[in-house]
């Protein structure tokens, strides 16, 4: 092989994208040949510059917008089947019932509100209302509530913890106005989600994943509380953990 | 992030969702910047999940590739300075020199910005090459499937790419 020939071969000799005994030949000339020994060397050397470029990681943002593309999608694709079975059963000319199979059976209702929250997480990432009262003031955030609730939700600022809290907000879940903190972890927000709740009982932190999502709930002084984020199951354990110093 | 353990059917969730990083990775580099790269992967995924049922065994790392690139295009038509027309084919280009070890050269000044900068004074056909390669490990079959392009095409993009870079890299004094 001439060098010419060789050259134009190294980076798919690198990539090991050539036939065996093409890249034997290669391989054979590059051992004999300072020049193209030298080629492949800074070759090989940009390759490892070029893999120490930043690799992006997609935004929560990104992450929730398509998460909830996704959610509101599944409901088309059943009315998609749907007509396609009103479109065989005109065709056949047969009368046909179609019953939806794909409708889950009544979930639990401690499901039902994890879904919503999972829901209320989402949306207040994707429009602008994340925040009522924007404040890393635990003293402003707390009294911000009074008089728009029928009860005062606790407010902690967790900083020290590495939680720092940014505001609240109302939400409206399970039937009831309640009161959303806002908390963040680096780039991820946190969502915690404050009512009362009618039986005494404690609840200690019930862990869920929903749309990849991570959900914690847990009832405590008379308060039913759920933390949502999309920040790693340890994190949020974390946080959780700091909550209910 | 842990997945519940459904095999059988494969769901959005489970088979794209996790290439979210790598789909958002690769628009960024088409785009060069974060609101172009989001709103692009946003496009992509309602795309991805309208298709989503005529994803067979494929590799769907790829095939969301794929759409966030048609996606790009669509937006975004080509753009004088990213377009390959631009680059001769044939490359007059300066060869650098045999004796500059690129590496050494960088030692001082080797930062991840300084090879983001590089790469983003490539025009769009080569850095996607690199990134697909590089960056997400992609065979020349796949990186052909998803530029459209044939795998002679790969091989001599990769390389006329990876001669440029190691022009703005270390260059010439």
């Amino acid at each position: 092989m001439e060098c010419r020939e060789v050259d134009d071969l190294l980076g798919a000799y690198l990539d090991g994208e050539l036939e065996p005994a093409v890249s034997t030949s290669v391989r054979d000339h590059v051992e004999g040949c300072t020049t193209c020994r030298q080629r492949l060397a800074n070759l090989e050397s940009i390759g490892r510059m070029v893999r120490r470029a930043p690799y992006y990681q997609a935004p929560a943002e990104l992450r929730a917008k398509v998460m909830h593309a996704r959610a509101r999608s599944a409901p088309r694709h059943w009315l998609g089947w749907a007509a396609a079975a009103v479109v065989v059963a005109s065709l056949t000319g047969s009368i046909v019932f179609v019953r939806s199979s794909t409708r889950p059976h009544a979930p639990d209702p401690v499901d039902a509100v994890a879904e919503e929250v999972v829901s209320a997480h989402v949306r207040s990432l994707m429009g602008a209302h994340l925040f009522d009262v924007r404040s890393t003031d635990q003293h402003t955030v707390k009294p911000w509530f009074l008089g728009k609730l029928d009860f005062s939700p606790p407010v902690a600022d967790l900083v020290q913890a590495g939680f720092p809290l940014t505001g609240g907000r109302l939400d409206y879940l399970a039937g009831h106005p309640v009161a959303a903190l806002v908390y963040t972890r680096g780039q991820h927000t946190i969502n915690v989600f404050v009512w009362p709740e009618a039986s005494d009982a404690l609840r200690l932190s019930d862990a869920r994943a929903i749309r990849g999502f991570h959900v914690r709930h847990w009832v405590r002084g008379g308060m039913s509380y759920w933390a949502v984020s999309d920040v790693n199951d340890a994190d949020l354990d974390e946080f959780v953990h700091a909550l209910q110093q | 992030m842990e997945s519940p353990k459904k095999a059988m059917p494969r769901s959005f969730e489970d088979v794209v969702l996790p290439h979210l990083d790598a789909a958002f990775n690769y628009a960024r580099w088409l785009t060069k910047n974060d609101a172009d790269a989001q709103d692009v992967v946003q496009d992509a995924s309602v795309r991805a999940l309208r298709f989503f049922s005529s994803l067979r065994d494929e590799n769907a790392r790829a095939w969301l590739f794929t759409i966030v690139r048609n996606t790009w295009y669509g937006r975004f038509p080509r753009r004088t300075g990213t377009a390959v027309v631009n680059v001769p084919d044939e490359e007059a280009e300066h060869r650098p020199d045999v004796g500059l070890d690129p590496e050494a050269q960088m030692i001082q000044q080797q930062t991840v910005e300084h090879v983001r900068q590089a790469l983003d004074t490539l025009p769009a056909d080569f850095r996607e090459v690199l990134v697909l390669r590089e960056l997400e490990g992609l065979s020349y079959k796949e990186i052909a499937a998803i530029v459209e392009i044939p795998i002679g095409t790969v091989m001599s993009r990769l390389a006329r790419a990876r001669e440029r870079l190691s022009g703005v890299l270390v260059p010439a004094n």
